[in-house]
């Protein structure tokens, strides 16, 4: 989860634009790793001894390695752990915002530090997912958008980008959430929870979008957007609101049942309810989550 | 019993949890398959093929799993019916089987629970 809030840290402390950051997802994927933004990831170089590596580096033609332990930037033992170690994802996006000019080393330098302090990845551990830091990650991400949610509606949305990874891809970014009370849609697809607890959840996105959203879904190529993509929104909202109930009962002892999926046309959507906007940036488009708060305990 | 002498209702509102189902149970051969989209459907389908197998979502339109399969039941006493869920709550998985329900197999689907299903039943028979 630290690459998706990594792109959404940038992007809402204007580091990035949406289309620069976009850009830059489309392409982390095929991103190599350059040892001077390993070294400064780790805290074994500052970002004025990269920059200083690498203008000796256009005298002489070195590997940079060799070049920052002559500097006596590196030691040969922190050489090697740099380039046997774990890779975090989100770093593949800063190197090609580096690689873009977009950031310099020592703005990277800094938005690193500044992340890692701000969510509680101070230590080496930070390459393991671990809850706590996780859940950090979340109430930053919520603070930020200036929305307030509750504990169901935390456990929604944090099992809803779980989801995103699990069953969609994990090269998306949030988008900080927002209330609406209409929203345009195109492919748009509505569920209702209710019980004790009552919400409408709706996932819409273009017509594109919908077809690599299927295509990814279900694990095979759709050309057209068709009776099977749009089963797709329908299945995946579903899956997400039952797993949703089933953690909230396992949470709460609160029993909650599902409508079935409905498909939405008319556009705008209103909202007669308070309404909080999630929107998603995949690498294949927008995804927008809506949920419509109908009863809250 | 093999696979091929059996017919199978599949009922699920979605066309593709429909077709992932079929897929799946595709692999260890062909049986009939008759499907229906919604709760309705499935009871009407089921007194007309009279399937070996139903599996059954609970959350349609029209008529919910639970209540199809109380139908069914009262149709059917032996009829050995299959819940493939996203709902899978302790209570939820209650009603079922006291609706009559032989299993629950959570969503998204895993292929070697479905096919464990499909084996334990053909070697009941």
């Amino acid at each position: 989860m630290y690459t998706q809030f990594f792109g959404n840290y940038l992007l809402s402390n204007g580091y990035v634009t949406r289309d620069e950051l976009f850009s830059a997802m489309q392409r982390q994927a095929d991103q190599h790793l350059k040892l001077g933004t390993l070294a400064i990831h780790a805290g074994y170089m500052t970002a004025s001894q990269v920059d200083d590596t690498v203008i000796h580096q256009t005298h002489q033609d070195r590997k940079f390695g060799e070049l920052a332990v002559e500097l006596g930037y590196l030691t040969d033992e922190q050489v090697s752990s740099l380039l046997k170690q774990q890779i975090p994802a989100f770093l593949s996006l800063g190197q090609v915002l580096l690689n873009d000019g977009v950031l310099t080393n020592s703005d990277f330098e800094q938005i690193i530090q500044d992340y890692r302090k701000k969510n509680g990845m101070d230590n080496e551990e930070n390459l393991i997912e671990q809850q706590d830091i996780i859940n950090t990650l979340f109430e930053n991400f919520f603070s930020g958008s200036n929305t307030t949610l509750s504990h169901n509606g935390h456990m929604f949305v944090e099992l809803l980008f779980n989801n995103l990874v699990r069953f969609i891809g994990s090269d998306f970014t949030p988008i900080e959430a927002s209330e609406v009370t209409e929203a345009p849609i195109a492919c748009c697809v509505e569920q209702d929870v209710h019980g004790e607890y009552a919400i409408n959840a709706y996932i819409s996105m273009d017509k594109k979008t919908a077809i690599k959203f299927a295509s990814r879904y279900v694990h095979e190529e759709f050309q057209d957007y068709d009776e099977y993509v749009q089963a797709s929104l329908e299945d995946f909202i579903n899956l997400q609101n039952g797993l949703f109930i089933v953690n909230i009962s396992n949470d709460s002892n609160t029993e909650l049942t599902l409508g079935a999926p409905e498909q939405k046309t008319k556009s705008p959507l209103s909202f007669e309810n308070r309404t909080l906007h999630f929107p998603i940036l995949y690498t294949f488009g927008n995804i927008d989550f809506y949920i419509e708060c109908v009863k809250i305990q | 019993m093999h696979i091929e002498d059996i017919t199978i209702l599949i009922t699920d509102d979605s066309i593709l949890a429909r077709k992932q189902l079929k897929d799946i149970i595709s692999s260890l051969g062909t049986p009939n398959f008759i499907e229906a989209k919604d709760g309705q459907d499935a009871i009407d389908k089921y007194k007309e093929f009279k399937p070996d197998l139903a599996f059954l979502d609970i959350v349609m339109p029209k008529k919910d799993g639970n209540d199809a399969i109380r139908e069914i039941m009262q149709f059917d006493p032996d009829a050995t019916i299959i819940i493939a869920s996203s709902v899978g709550t302790q209570s939820q998985l209650k009603s079922a089987l006291q609706a009559g329900a032989r299993d629950f197999i959570q969503k998204p689907l895993d292929k070697e629970q479905v096919l464990g299903v499909i084996k334990h039943f053909l070697e009941g028979r």
